[in-house]
């Protein structure tokens, strides 16, 4: 959220408004225990990060993998707050967590860099737009079916 | 095990799903490398879910402790099947307090790994108890799936009372007939001198007094009191109880009730026992450390029950109370009923001594004037209870906080004989 509104030139007050909000609902859902809270929460530090390309335009911005990373992160430490377990870690499983959150954020550094020079290379067009429309749509299944089918 | 999605993967899939449709309405790639890691974190998650098989059993290092005891406890669990995290929670009873070791514990189990995990606890209270029931929560690593169960693995354990340091044992007024310890009224075989006699054809020579009998001119025997053994009834009164926390008046008379009866059973005394009250519990006066083991652990199921039916002795099994037996009985002194049966039972012949376990350390300090009046009046009304008890020449001995259970014991040996002396 910070870097969205360091970064952006133009309504700075929106991004930081929509950043803020997002900011207030995760405060909410960490100690209120809300674990539905926090998605939106996220989701609106995102938007927050969504408004300012959105105004800014132009090129695309080589901090995403970073600020992808920083979200995904704070998702991760979000939950794991949320869990409020009593139970004392062993030092294996929490240095193995902490390296799980760790080598997470650097995956998804890495695979936003690939996907942003692919993304820089690619020409566009109908054909890719209902690609991506057809990819979106089936993540949602997919996660959809093997959680129906894996619950309980 | 029973499987449930976390709140974080519908997070995840709607994160995932609204960065990716952000990302094709406004034509940003940056917002799919938002929306990435969310949606592999989901599908990578979903698919590589399994089922943990975990096994489990809990050993104790002793099944019989004393209060203030500290145990060992080994859980061990083995992994069929692993998990990232499990998370293992050891159903303790309050009066067993882990003093090292942690419980819960998240711990990490590979595929076939077993592991053993030790607890110590220390046993704060007496009763009878079973440990083991686990409760086992698993978690993969990617967090989107909960595998919970229950293990019921439990092994008894039975904590008694600890001893009370007793110096001298109450002696009975009558003894029975088999040998013991206590010098008897009657004359017979023994080595404490009782008194002189005639000579009569059949005594033995190594029992004639020659110091005697040169003296008189003639023979004259020795007589010595026979050893006997002696009949004891620990009665426990649990009409009612003080309680403050965790601490009961039961506690301390369990307490001395064990320590008499171990003492008095290592005489060779016969020991019964009588938990009289709501819930009547008794055993038949016995010998010997099997007794002392049957006893403790019918104490153990003593529990105060509520119970507003009118019980008298008459409702005790008569061979539980054998003729000349010495009745100890162990009182709060709180109800009514108890006081009558006590007081029966004296009516009825028995040498009936009473150890008062004072309820007023349980009790907190009276506020207030009103409080302050009802105590006081409490206060006589047990005074009075305690002077019907001395009319019917039953000693009473308060036993409390400041006290100690040998010196209750010493006031009641001390009263008995100048009783004693008064009536002779």
């Amino acid at each position: 959220m910070v870097y969205a509104v360091a970064a952006g030139d133009r309504f700075p007050a929106v991004v930081a408004a929509v950043g803020a909000g997002g900011c207030t609902l995760t405060a909410l859902a960490l100690p209120g225990r809300w674990p539905s809270l926090l998605p939106a929460g996220l989701a609106c530090v995102g938007g927050c990060y969504a408004v300012l390309l959105g105004l800014r335009g132009g090129a695309v911005d080589a901090a995403a993998p970073a600020v992808a990373a920083a979200l995904f992160v704070a998702a991760e430490l979000g939950f794991w707050s949320l869990e409020r377990s009593p139970a004392r870690y062993e030092r294996v499983a929490l240095v193995r967590r902490l390296l799980g959150i760790g080598g997470g954020a650097v995956a998804t550094g890495l695979v936003g860099s690939l996907v942003l020079v692919a993304a820089s290379g690619a020409s566009g067009g109908v054909g890719l737009e209902a690609a991506g429309v057809a990819a979106a749509a089936l993540t949602l299944a997919a996660i959809a079916f093997l959680a129906s089918r894996s619950s309980v | 095990m029973t499987r449930v999605a976390t709140p974080k993967l519908g997070a995840y899939a709607g994160l995932a799903s609204l960065g990716l449709l952000a990302a094709l309405a406004t034509r940003r790639p940056e917002l799919v490398v938002l929306a990435a890691p969310f949606a592999l974190f989901a599908v990578l998650g979903l698919l590589l879910a399994r089922r943990p098989q975990l096994e489990a059993s809990v050993a104790l290092s002793a099944d019989r402790a004393l209060e203030g005891d500290e145990l060992e406890l080994q859980v061990q669990l083995r992994a069929d099947v692993g998990a990232e995290r499990v998370e293992l929670l050891l159903e303790l009873p309050r009066e067993l307090v882990v003093e090292d070791g942690a419980n819960p514990v998240l711990l990490r189990l590979r595929e076939g790994e077993r592991r053993e995990l030790a607890l110590r606890v220390r046993c704060t209270r007496w009763g009878g108890f079973r440990v083991g029931r686990m409760y086992l929560r698993t978690s993969d690593a990617f967090g989107l799936f909960r595998h919970e169960t229950v293990l019921d693995r439990r092994v008894p354990l039975k904590v008694y009372p600890a001893e009370e340091s007793v110096r001298s044992l109450l002696r009975p007024l009558e003894t029975q007939v088999f040998s013991g310890n206590h010098v008897a009224r009657q004359k017979g075989e023994g080595i404490e001198f009782a008194d002189l006699r005639p000579f009569v054809p059949g005594d033995r020579i190594r029992r004639v007094n020659w110091r005697a009998s040169a003296r008189r001119g003639e023979l004259w025997v020795n007589e010595h009191h026979a050893e006997r053994n002696a009949d004891v009834v620990i009665l426990l009164d649990s009409f009612a109880e003080v309680r403050r926390g965790d601490r009961t008046t039961l506690d301390p008379a369990l307490r001395a009730a064990a320590s008499l009866v171990a003492r008095y059973l290592r005489q060779k005394d016969r020991v019964g026992f009588v938990a009289f009250g709501g819930f009547l519990n008794w055993l038949l006066p016995s010998t010997g450390t099997n007794q002392l083991y049957r006893i403790v652990d019918a104490m153990l199921d003593t529990q105060i029950v509520l119970s507003y039916a009118w019980r008298d002795i008459a409702t005790v099994p008569r061979r539980t109370l054998p003729p000349h037996a010495l009745v100890l009985a162990l009182t709060p002194l709180l109800d009514e009923r108890s006081e009558s049966a006590l007081l029966d039972l004296r009516g009825r012949g028995f040498d009936l001594v009473v150890i008062e376990i004072s309820p007023l350390s349980f009790l907190p300090p009276p506020e207030g004037e009103l409080a302050e009046l009802s105590h006081r009046l409490w206060d006589m009304q047990r005074d009075a209870v305690r002077g019907r008890f001395a009319r019917a020449g039953i000693p009473v001995a308060v036993w409390g906080d400041e006290s100690s259970l040998a010196a209750a014991l010493e006031e009641v040996s001390t009263y008995r004989r100048q009783a004693r002396a008064l009536h002779v």
